[in-house]
């Protein structure tokens, strides 16, 4: 219920932010000549933008939670035909790398944790810290000097050859092609959300290390690996929760990851719908980042309340 | 003395016994290597930030080199450029020296005023509990909601940026983070003893507040004011290499997104190491200080070092 209101007042912020742009792109068209503000009238007419600024707020409202985003401005195809496929990259390009970091990260995070103060500890924390530190663009940057323009081992553009036209999504996602471009961005975005698990992952070990039931484990015999992983089984919660909230903020997480690599993902789509002024567009690509902002806090709740025996479902 | 009015003397006594805490703390931190390093590099990044533009050789966007009359474009390092120039013929040294201290003022100005604004609200939001705490909360959970990225971008295409503009968008939309912590924080200090018994003598809601809950949970506020400034300096220069920087000055940010513009990323590698190096040095200084930190003022971190 409070997951719906905030949206609503969300996107709603979104609207009125977007209705303070004070040109659309059609009165610069009349400014350099191209059209005459005869024409300019009929278009704005055609796109709605001449009703009253509260019909124009419904409407965009019902269309939103319907997903029909409109008509690009710039493109004059549907939002829906721009934002879906380059929605459909992103997620392509970023789940897979999420997980993967995740699952190595915590696993590394759990054994420097036992093993604190360790040689492995120490370099893991400052080696993750650095990669969490920069800016994922930086660490683009670097892989793409290093990889692509210095060793010239990897292509640095886009998600496929300028020559390779793949139709359906099969073929498109399952190429060598497809790979060599995939695995410096996938790099990158490893590298960058590493340090958070690992430190989640350890510091939660650390927490336990003294703890009575471990104790228990240790009397009964069982070796060391067979205590951590009893350890790091009690370490799963804030690392799943943490999950859920990464997964919803990836989207805006790596736009300028999306930029260096030219990948045709929903973040670089947002910023060409900016430049260009594309309203529509910018509406769609920014609720749908608020949206999984939202849908993802909402999880991880749940999440905690299904796996954290001491919170009640009714407590979220 | 009576001590229930917020005389000078208490604020002055409570302020040198802060800053000596804060001397000790930093002395603690500062046994750490990783911190040590760190340290070091906002160090010089603070000289580079308040001095740089006077060491820069020539002028960072007015000055363009020439050698045998004609314009030295994209020259690798040596001779009159020590670290070469940029195709449009500027010496990459001065951009670099000059670009940073736009950078320090984002991260700086945008670190502080988070943590402030933070600081404050989280404060007042778990001192007073209630509805302050209701309509607070809130308030966090709908910038929560609000995508920052993309929302600075949309707000910054349709105002001129400036280096003061952005550094008040990040500081709207990172507040929260502080406010969130400190709010826990503040919950659990203000059900002790001490806090009840300045209550039960007397001592007026913003006594209380500022002289006996606040200093408690200070260390907690300078952690994630730092960590601030870490995300400021992250935002910014993400916004400069989009294109939604200052366009009159030269920041690291900005240096990036020209060379990736230009396409000269593909050879000069001159142009590229300098501003990149730089964002990477000085946001993981800030990290590996804020992480060292972060081991003392976290208690649960404390349990046996053997």
């Amino acid at each position: 219920m409070i997951a719906a209101l905030l949206t609503l007042i969300a996107v709603s912020i979104i609207f009125a932010t977007l209705r303070l742009l004070p040109a659309d792109p059609f009165s610069a068209l009349v400014a350099s000549g191209s059209l005459t503000p005869a024409e300019v009238e009929q278009i704005r007419a055609m796109y709605g933008l001449d009703d009253p600024i509260y019909v124009q707020y419904f409407r965009y409202i019902q269309n939103l939670f319907t997903f029909e985003f409109g008509i690009s401005l710039t493109q004059q195809r549907p939002v829906g035909e721009i934002i879906i496929p380059a929605l459909v990259n992103t997620l392509v390009l970023l789940l897979p790398a999420l997980v993967v970091t995740a699952i190595i990260s915590s696993l590394a995070g759990m054994y420097a944790g036992w093993n604190r103060g360790s040689w492995f500890e120490q370099s893991s924390i400052v080696v993750t810290t650095v990669f969490r530190a920069t800016p994922i663009f930086v660490t683009g940057i670097f892989l793409l000097i290093i990889f692509s323009y210095g060793l010239g081992w990897l292509p640095a553009f886009g998600m496929r050859s300028s020559l390779a036209n793949p139709q359906g999504y099969v073929e498109t996602y399952v190429s060598v092609d497809f790979l060599k471009h995939y695995i410096l961005p996938f790099t990158a975005t490893v590298l960058f959300y590493s340090g958070d698990f690992l430190m989640l992952a350890r510091n939660s070990v650390v927490e336990r290390k003294g703890s009575e039931f471990l104790m228990l484990h240790r009397a009964k015999g069982l070796s060391e690996m067979e205590q951590l992983g009893r350890a790091g089984r009690n370490s799963l919660l804030p690392l799943v929760t943490y999950f859920a909230l990464r997964t919803g903020m990836l989207f805006q997480g790596v736009i300028t990851l999306e930029v260096v690599f030219a990948w045709p993902g929903i973040g670089r789509a947002l910023v060409q719908a900016i430049l260009n002024q594309d309203y529509p567009t910018v509406q769609a690509a920014v609720f749908i980042m608020a949206l999984a902002v939202i849908v993802m806090n909402l999880t991880a709740d749940l999440a905690y309340a299904k796996l954290d025996p001491t919170v009640e479902a009714g407590d979220v | 003395m009576s001590g229930y009015s917020f005389d000078t003397d208490t604020a002055k006594e409570r302020l040198r016994s802060e800053l000596g805490r804060a001397g000790r703390t930093l002395r603690f931190v500062l046994q750490d290597n990783a911190a040590k390093a760190g340290f070091a590099v906002i160090v010089a990044f603070g000289f580079l930030g308040v001095f740089g533009p006077y060491l820069a050789p020539y002028h960072p966007i007015e000055d363009t080199l020439q050698q045998g009359g004609s314009m030295m474009r994209l020259q690798s390092p040596g001779g009159k450029a020590l670290l070469g120039t940029t195709s449009f013929g500027k010496d990459v040294l001065s951009q670099f020296l000059a670009g940073a201290r736009p950078t320090l003022i984002v991260g700086l100005f945008g670190g502080v005023g988070t943590g402030v604004l933070g600081f404050l609200v989280g404060l007042t939001s778990g001192y007073f509990g209630g509805r302050v705490d209701e309509f607070l909360m809130r308030l966090t959970d709908l910038t929560f909601a609000l995508p920052f990225l993309p929302m600075a971008l949309v707000i910054l295409s349709f105002v001129t940026p400036s280096v003061w503009l952005i550094t008040a968008v990040l500081v709207v939309f990172l507040w929260k983070m502080p406010a969130r912590v400190i709010r826990s924080e503040v919950m659990t200090v203000k059900e002790r003893t001490f806090v009840k018994s300045a209550r039960a003598r007397g001592a007026g809601h913003t006594r209380t507040m500022f002289l006996h809950v606040a200093p408690n949970v200070l260390g907690i506020g300078f952690l994630y004011t730092a960590y601030a400034v870490g995300w400021s300096i992250v935002a910014g220069a993400s916004l400069a290499f989009l294109g939604f920087g200052d366009p009159t000055t030269t920041s690291w940010g900005r240096m990036l997104q020209q060379v990736f513009r230009s396409g000269a990323i593909r050879t000069a590698w001159w142009w590229v190491l300098p501003p990149a190096v730089g964002i990477g040095a000085v946001t993981t200084g800030v990290f590996l200080v804020g992480r060292a930190f972060e081991e003392i003022v976290n208690p649960d971190l404390q349990t046996d070092k053997e």
